[in-house]
């Protein structure tokens, strides 16, 4: 059964270009014509949603009726790519609900991978934190992402993937006058790609090498699969004739 | 001959939780496959009964019919382990009861395995229901539980305090039962199920019911916490599993001489 995605664009400190990951990471996926449900979770400053206002909802998970309205949708969607704009206040609180209620379980189960697009920074609390949280969500995939528009030091080895296949994927920085561009309310990342004539601009340049990365996230995931599927089917073989 | 057991579920007031740790205690004998019944004294409409139709009566604990329906078949049933859910304001009257019928002695003799839940309450009159049952349960396993679930918040007892009243019970152990987030516990009432079948989505019947995974989810979560406790305490040791008391009953009549 083919396994649908669940990304969950997370960091615990504000103001690192989550949105605007969410947002590329949103793009991509359109661009390949597949199903998509979007939550804006940032009771702060809904941002997200102004960029996509039929497909993205937003969700307020501080109370019970809000998490069952995210999380038991979140498990019935397993045939639609899914992608999560986490606000850095309720970063606790969702990973707290999301390891409480069993979630792993019950995505496994529904052929759901689960997958934080850590973003990362350079302080040393974030780094602990990651690494906390990829203990207690052992069957959640990891993958930091490093936003040089944020923070420029990356230190790799504070922040590894949960996966051996996986890499780090890597925003670049862009220039103050095209980060003005980008994030005008109406600005889409397709339409821009459609749109300009001529060689490639500095922002196409920019929105190819992401989309590349995110084309390059699931084809290792896909990989990551079929080698665990290979490894299952010759252990049991080796059992069988054992 | 197996050994009966027999759980006492009480408190001397009414809300404390009572009735939930007894059903608690149902789901946790069920997952262990060990065959059990209930009695609901909270006669005539039973609580217990609504949730666990299937293994539970309803019965006056004061009258003596009822006493002996409960009593008088702890040989014959099948039921391994046999609970009993007092209603509130009953536990010491039904000590006493059990006492004068000679109960309590063959406890004494090892003839059944006895337990006692105490539900308490957040107050520091709590102590002096301790005090009360303590005289009942000296040859017994006596839980006193701390029932989290409500949200409630109990008495701090200084330490000196503690000491003078834990000292007289020097085998109570006490259990904490965490607490159930509100709005899984009130779809689990709606329900009326057990939380086993809750968790599993199954309705009444059997069949798939629609109840929220994430108050499901929370209700799991509890629900292993809780158990997490009863292990603690090796609950399942107090059950002889050598057979039912029935089964072993039913072979001393046909086979031996």
């Amino acid at each position: 059964m083919p396994h649908t995605p669940l990304y969950i664009v997370a960091s615990p400190q504000p103001r690192v270009g989550k949105t605007l990951i969410a947002r590329l990471l949103i793009e991509y996926v359109l661009s390949t014509d597949r199903p998509l449900a979007g939550y804006d979770l940032d009771p702060k400053e809904p941002s997200l949603i102004g960029f996509f206002p039929k497909l993205v909802r937003t969700a307020d998970i501080t109370d019970t009726l809000g998490q069952m309205a995210l999380f038991d949708q979140l498990v019935a969607n397993d045939s639609c790519t899914t992608v999560i704009d986490l606000g850095y206040s309720l970063f606790d609180q969702f990973f707290a609900v999301m390891a409480e209620i069993g979630f792993e379980i019950e995505a496994r189960r529904r052929s759901i991978d689960p997958i934080v697009l850590f973003v990362t920074d350079s302080s040393r609390a974030t780094a602990r934190t990651y690494d906390e949280l990829k203990r207690s969500l052992r069957d959640t995939n990891f993958v930091p992402v490093h936003n040089e528009s944020a923070s420029f030091i990356f230190a790799q080895k504070d922040f590894l993937p949960s996966r051996t296949e996986y890499s780090v994927i890597r925003i670049p920085r862009l220039s103050p006058v095209v980060r003005g561009v980008i994030h005008r309310p109406n600005f889409t990342f397709r339409a821009h790609m459609e749109d300009q004539p001529g060689g490639p601009s500095e922002v196409q340049s920019w929105i190819t090498a992401i989309f590349t990365e995110f084309r390059e996230l699931e084809l290792r995931q896909l990989m990551g699969r079929v080698t665990g599927s290979i490894g299952t089917r010759a252990a049991l073989r080796t059992r069988e004739a054992g | 001959m197996a050994k009966p057991t027999v759980i006492l579920v009480g408190a001397d007031k009414g809300g404390v939780g009572k009735t939930t740790v007894a059903r608690t205690l149902l789901d946790y004998f069920t997952a262990h496959h060990v065959p059990t019944r209930a009695f609901d004294s909270e006669s005539p409409k039973g609580t217990l009964k609504r949730f666990h139709p299937d293994i539970s009566e309803i019965v006056d604990i004061t009258s003596v019919s009822d006493q002996m329906q409960i009593i008088d078949t702890l040989s014959s049933t099948d039921a391994s382990v046999t609970v009993i859910d007092v209603r509130a304001g009953l536990l010491s009257p039904t000590l006493r009861s059990l006492r004068d019928i000679g109960f309590l002695d063959a406890v004494k003799k090892g003839q059944i395995t006895f337990a006692v839940f105490h539900i308490l309450g957040s107050s520091i009159a709590s102590l002096n229901e301790i005090e009360d049952t303590s005289t009942f349960v000296a040859d017994s396993k006596y839980f006193l539980v701390k029932n989290f679930i409500n949200n409630t918040s109990f008495f701090e007892w200084d330490q000196a305090t503690h000491a003078s009243y834990f000292k007289k019970l020097k085998d109570a152990v006490v259990l904490t039962i965490p607490k159930l987030n509100e709005m899984a516990y009130e779809q689990v009432e709606l329900a009326s199920v057990p939380f086993l079948t809750f968790v599993a989505n199954r309705n009444q019947k059997g069949e798939g019911a629609h109840y929220s995974f994430v108050l499901r989810g929370y209700v799991r979560h509890w629900l292993g916490n809780v158990w997490a406790e009863y292990d603690r305490v090796k609950l399942t040791e107090m059950v002889d599993t050598s057979g039912s008391a029935a089964a072993a009953s039913r072979a001393q009549i046909g086979g031996r001489p």
